[in-house]
């Protein structure tokens, strides 16, 4: 299995911004954070102690419609639950993501964006992480497919996902919670375990607690959890951005 | 220190990389957070009942003078006014009591007493035009939401501009580096005056090579802002002024976007004044 | 001596209003002296539903609608068919080359074979986007929603939840939108070139088009499902999505063929020869929300703690006090007071729940057992919900 990569800080103008390539669909997804940033008219009337997220979600040559919208939903869902919005200088303000699809094969209209579903939520996890908005945990997500025999196959190419029995999207936090889970499809609760399992797996790796209390990471079929790709990425950005103090030190 | 300690949002910080002094209490600075255990569970006996845990990715920072610790976080985040920092605002238009300046072009003005520089009255007070630059004290950022940002030219307590400098600019050129630049050019500019280092602050030389360079030809003025400008003003150097400005710009930028050691910084301004043909 | 200041007594609505966090909570978790049981301010239990009510084919104009309410949520489903000459449709003609055969060698194993064949060319639906739901939302259904205001995120994003269940279920049979011509026969000697010209026939192919001479599909019927809510108190896909049901199990589709001469299709308008959709299943959606005991939870500053300790804390918290409430069928009192959503589709074939689409998301509390528990709510659920559908 290919990892993802991606490269952090890639636009000048944003406060934040990531650009990440998802080897199993192959587009490029280009993430822009503002934050925080001074939102038009009185939106604040709903919750006035917490920043507002807004989410927009491009694709690579239609015009946005409902089913952007449908994803935009989970996103700012699930990251609303993440970024401390009520740290100093977030309230009432907004934290304005935009995800813009490059490339790769188009989701068409009434398809579900399950596929694109984690690479959009770690673009815009790394996109929050290089514009420095606090967050309270990070966290993984991967894509899953069951097909007919009910083999699990991970990240799945737009052609088995329309042939697969089932589809699944699992988000794990950087703490092991599940954050979300997006499956359709017919399926019943064994096969969904056993989803969710390996999903835990590719996105934590399987944890060994050695005799003395350590807990090792595993690398098994999956290779390198996402996590830690993850991190990896991230670090190099900041070994890049701090190498003047890191060689001083 | 070991080596430094990349974080991420959600990560403990381990007691080992604290400041061990204890005497003091502990300073947090961005990108940390002070955590308390609510629900006591079963083997909670052993952990501590409060950790630091971090809310951006970056390293580690601490500083054991003033037993502070923080966060280093992407160098080319927005920046975020906090008290005390010094910044370059851009009067936009003034009020009866105050101008409102610009810090940056996303956050909204923020207010600038019109007799908060040193030794202004009613009658004396500069009067700035839109557009004009100051250097300026961050004196309050507001608490809440909606709350402004108030700047001051002179520290409210003595009536004088200190530290030096703070007031309008007058004349020279704004260049916009990052805001992890900034705080760099800051630091190296703050402790280079006085203890002279080989290898610089903060890994730059730039300036100090300039300054050298320059000297003849009548040396510069600067002014760092915390918001990630740089004000430069070379009038001195009668008709090379335009070129040594321009050549200064030059340097900064390009150190903002590539990572250059002490000699390549050297290389940069030595071949920055020949392509301008500045006479050293 | 002064008097005891007066109790500030205060109407359990104004109380609601006002502390609308604490006036569940107190209802959930009475003080254990009370001896009452934990019910929701709505009166009813933590997994029990509204009352639903539904009824069909009250608009006239529509080939099949359906009212569904669920409380004081009420969505109003019309579907209308049109039909779409495939001369209409631009990649007809690309599509047509290889699947001509295939679909008449489905059509033939369909009949013979029981429902559950799967058809090669369901995907027609989708392909041609035969099935167009619209949700709308701008009807003045609820305070925030101004008539006539062009569709906000939510009913767009319910717009498309709709039509991405409606294909993953494969709710409607693409051969009951087909409108076949059955090209006569004109000759022994013009099939028999035919059948030469596609030599790759398989043998009982053969046949059949000796039988039935050629059949081609000259239109679709696409299907508008328009839905409104004209009442909005919380979970409207719940509704809509019952409506959507109830709407397609009434829809009639006219009886329609080509007509050679005029080449064009015609519709019968004799409501005895119309039929009714053949669905596949029935699938219904149950929404639930999770209300958490700590309204300060964001505020306070926490360790969040990780999933192993959140099961320890659950276990030790199973006898005493609980921290939060996993509510069924939330109404909009509830859904604001809330931010994690679970949404569960089931189905039952022979008696075996299958779970069609799960969903959850907005926190951390819901895991696998939680789920589990709740798509036995939701099976439950289904029960109840077919004896309304089949009843209207």
């Amino acid at each position: 299995m290919v990892a993802p990569s991606a490269t952090l800080s890639t636009l000048n103008r944003a406060d934040g911004s990531a650009s990440y390539q998802c080897p199993s669909t192959g587009s490029n997804i280009l993430g822009s954070v503002n934050a925080p940033v001074e939102l038009p008219g009185r939106r604040d009337a709903l919750r006035p102690e917490d920043a507002t997220i807004e989410v927009f979600v491009k694709p690579g040559t239609a015009p946005a419609g409902v089913g952007e919208r449908y994803v935009e939903g989970i996103l700012k869902t699930l990251l609303g639950r993440v970024i401390l919005g009520r740290e100093k200088g977030y309230p009432r303000r907004g934290v304005v993501i935009t995800l813009a699809i490059i490339g790769g094969e188009n989701v068409s209209r009434g398809d579900p964006y399950l596929i694109l579903l984690p690479a959009l939520l770690h673009t815009a996890l790394l996109a929050l992480l290089s514009a420095s908005v606090p967050l309270s945990m990070t966290f993984s997500a991967t894509v899953l497919a069951v097909d007919a025999a009910g083999q699990i196959l991970r990240e799945p190419s737009a052609e088995d996902a329309a042939t697969a029995q089932s589809l699944h999207v699992l988000a794990f936090s950087s703490k092991g919670h599940l954050l979300l889970n997006e499956s359709q499809g017919a399926f019943d609760l064994d096969t969904w375990e056993k989803v969710r399992q390996r999903a835990s797996a590719i996105c934590h790796g399987t944890q060994l607690v050695s005799a003395d209390g350590d807990v090792a990471m595993a690398e098994d079929v999956d290779g390198r959890p996402l996590e830690g790709s993850l991190r990896e990425m991230v670090e190099d950005q900041v070994y890049r951005d701090y190498n003047w103090q890191i060689n001083a030190a | 220190m070991s080596s430094p300690l990349v974080l991420l949002p959600g990560d403990e910080i381990p007691s080992e990389y604290l400041p061990s002094t204890s005497s003091a209490p502990l300073r947090l600075g961005a990108g940390l957070r002070l955590l308390s255990q609510p629900h006591p569970t079963t083997k909670s006996s052993s952990t501590p009942s409060h950790v630091l845990t971090a809310t951006q990715a970056g390293i580690l920072s601490t500083d054991n003078k003033r037993n502070a610790v923080s966060i280093l976080s992407s160098p080319h985040r927005r920046y975020i006014p906090t008290a005390n920092d010094l910044v370059i605002a851009q009067i936009h238009h003034s009020s009866p009591d105050y101008f409102h300046c610009m810090i940056t072009p996303q956050a909204p003005h923020a207010v600038l007493g019109q007799l908060s520089f040193e030794g202004a009255t009613k009658k004396t007070r500069p009067m700035l035009k839109q557009g004009d630059l100051v250097y300026a004290r961050v004196l309050s950022t507001g608490l809440g939401a909606g709350a402004e940002v108030e700047l001051a030219c002179v520290n409210p307590a003595t009536g004088r501009a200190e530290p030096g400098g703070l007031g309008p600019l007058n004349g020279g050129m704004v260049f916009d580096v990052s805001t992890g630049m900034a705080a760099r050019l800051m630091k190296a500019s703050s402790s280079s005056t006085g203890e002279h280092q080989q290898e610089g602050v903060a890994g730059l030389v730039v300036l100090d090579e300039l300054g050298k360079k320059l000297e003849k030809a009548g040396g510069f003025e600067i002014a760092i802002g915390r918001n990630g400008k740089v004000w430069v003003d070379c009038s001195n150097s009668g008709d090379a002024a335009v070129k040594a400005t321009v050549a200064i710009g030059r340097c900064l930028t390009t150190l903002d976007q590539h990572e250059l050691t002490a000699a390549d910084q050297k290389k940069l301004v030595s071949r920055v004044l020949r392509e301008l043909k500045i006479e050293v | 001596m002064a008097a005891p200041p007066p109790a500030l007594t205060l109407p359990p609505s104004q109380f609601a209003r006002l502390q609308p966090h604490a006036y569940l909570l107190a209802h959930l978790s009475p003080p254990a002296s009370s001896n009452q049981p934990s019910i929701r301010a709505n009166g009813r239990a933590s997994s029990q539903f509204r009352p639903t009510s539904a009824n069909t084919g009250s608009l006239t104009h529509t080939n099949g609608s359906a009212v569904v309410r669920v409380g004081d949520t009420t969505a109003v489903c019309g579907v209308r068919a049109e039909l779409l000459p495939t001369s209409d449709i631009a990649s007809w003609s690309v599509s047509r080359s290889g699947a001509a055969n295939n679909a008449q060698q489905r059509q033939t194993s369909s009949n013979s074979n029981s429902n559950d064949e799967i058809d090669p060319e369901e995907s027609q639906i989708q392909d041609f986007n035969l099935l167009v739901p619209n949700l709308s939302l701008s009807t003045g259904c609820a305070p925030g929603f101004v008539p006539g205001a062009p569709p906000s995120a939510l009913a767009q994003s319910l717009s498309h939840q709709i039509l991405a269940l409606l294909h993953s279920t494969r709710l409607v049979r693409a051969d009951d939108l087909r409108v076949w011509y059955q090209v006569p026969r004109l000759g022994e000697t013009d099939t028999k070139g035919q059948g030469q010209g596609e030599g790759g026939m398989d043998v009982d192919d053969d046949t059949t088009t000796h039988g039935q001479g050629k059949r081609e599909i000259k239109a679709f019927w696409a299907l508008y499902i328009d839905i409104m809510i004209v009442s909005l108190a919380g979970n409207p896909f719940d509704a809509a999505w019952a409506a959507v049901l109830a709407a397609l199990r009434d829809t009639k589709l006219p009886r329609a063929w080509w007509d050679v001469d005029n080449e064009m299709v015609v519709c019968s308008d004799a409501v005895a020869e119309a039929r009714r959709l053949a669905l596949r299943g029935l699938p219904v959606a149950s929404s639930f929300c999770v209300f958490e005991a700590d309204a300060a939870a964001g505020w306070r500053a926490v360790i969040v703690p990780d999933a192993e300790e959140e099961r320890e804390i659950e276990e030790s918290a199973r006898k005493g006090m609980l921290r939060r409430w996993v509510l069924a069928d939330p109404d909009g009192y509830e859904e604001g007071l809330s931010q994690e959503r679970v949404c569960v589709v089931v189905d039952k074939v022979d008696g075996k729940t299958v779970i069609v689409k799960l969903e959850k998301n907005g926190g951390w509390a819901v895991d696998g057992r939680e789920l589990k528990q709740l798509v036995e709510i939701a099976a439950d659920r289904w029960e109840a919900v077919k004896e309304i559908l089949e009843q209207c």
